[in-house]
């Protein structure tokens, strides 16, 4: 994605990379929440360090900020909660019932 | 006043108020189908299919039919039990995608020149299938909440959502725009039932057994359906998807070895 990036750090003590979202063409939610979300092109589709995959149903979920371990985010089109761990080195999200 | 709201923001609380909603239900489905009568793009031309290619494809469209029809009296039954008024606030929603579902099918099996998609649907049907649709309903009608809700929403919904996700892929213009819009809904489904599910294993873990067993019956009659589905869309060898992957995902994280 293309999505402004409002300051930028790779200090990991430092406050947080923030992001302006544009919307995506995703339209599986109601209009208000949709740039929070996009369709996933598979493993050949990379992540934004404010992206993360739905484990559930394989939707990008998108964050205002950096992603970080520990960060709790919801996938509205499968209604999951998901909470951000670090696997391999990567950010997953794993479900949190 | 911005024209977006961060979801990430809300409390558990208010977002499974805002996801189980009808409100929720109905701007989500204007987004992919308020241009779209019947699933499809009203200017979408239908491709020519050889006759073999549309016998398969009437006996796999046929067989959705089992399974939505299945789904639709799951769900409108489960109304009934259901644990709280936001679950049956949901399970209204489903009871209307599954209705569309079935509606949207048998108008693709009319396209397809079926003159009787009733009489069509009982002469197709897979043995399986049926049987499935007949356990899943004993479940609804013992009032066996977890249950119904394993077999219908982890089970059924799981391989539905795989099998279609790959029709879409392979399929025709016209039914695989029809079947895109159900697998929008089957995301709904499904993740409503993991997570009612999840939440539940959390503070009862003594209902995994009981649900094992379930699995142990259930799981079999769907996979072995549509294993044969995607034999019929001409789907098989190498190139076959992994019909279990998801299911198995998701029965993985809910804890239930394969």
């Amino acid at each position: 994605m293309n999505d402004t990036l409002i300051n930028d750090t790779s200090d990991e003590l430092a406050p947080r990379q923030m992001y302006v979202l544009e919307e995506t063409g995703f339209n599986e939610v109601p209009r208000k929440f949709r740039r929070f979300y996009r369709k996933w092109g598979g493993p050949s589709d990379p992540l934004a360090p404010n992206e993360v995959v739905c484990p559930v149903c394989k939707i990008v979920i998108r964050s205002l900020q950096e992603l970080r371990v520990g960060d709790k985010v919801y996938c509205m089109p499968c209604m999951s909660r998901l909470i951000v761990e670090e696997e391999n080195g990567l950010l997953v999200a794993r479900v949190n019932y | 006043m911005a024209d977006w709201q961060d979801p990430h923001k809300l409390s558990e609380g208010e977002f499974l108020d805002q996801v189980h909603s009808f409100e929720f239900w109905f701007e989500a489905v204007e987004g992919y189908l308020h241009d779209r009568p019947y699933g499809f793009d009203p200017n979408a031309v239908d491709e020519e299919m050889d006759d073999r290619r549309k016998d398969g494809l009437i006996t796999t469209l046929c067989n959705y039919c089992i399974g939505e029809t299945a789904a639709l009296e799951a769900s409108s039954g489960m109304i009934g039990f259901a644990p709280d008024r936001a679950s049956q606030i949901f399970l209204s929603t489903q009871v209307v995608d599954e209705g569309r579902h079935l509606e949207v099918l048998i108008r693709r099996l009319q396209m397809l020149g079926v003159k009787d998609p009733e009489a069509e649907i009982d002469a197709r049907a897979n043995k399986s299938l049926l049987r499935f649709k007949e356990r899943l309903l004993e479940l609804v009608d013992s009032q066996d909440w977890e249950a119904a809700v394993f077999a219908q929403n982890v089970i059924l919904e799981s391989l539905e959502y795989t099998v279609f996700r790959n029709h879409v892929q392979t399929g025709d213009k016209i039914t695989s725009q029809i079947l895109q819009g159900i697998v929008t809904d089957e995301r709904r489904h499904m993740g409503f039932g993991e997570n009612d599910l999840g939440r539940r294993l959390r503070v009862a873990p003594h209902m995994h057994d009981r649900l094992d067993k379930i699995k142990r019956e259930l799981d079999g009659l769907v996979l072995a359906t549509f294993k044969q589905t995607l034999g019929e869309l001409g789907i098989e060898g190498p190139k076959a998807p992994d019909l279990a992957h998801d299911y198995l995902n998701a029965v993985a994280r809910l804890g239930f070895e394969s």
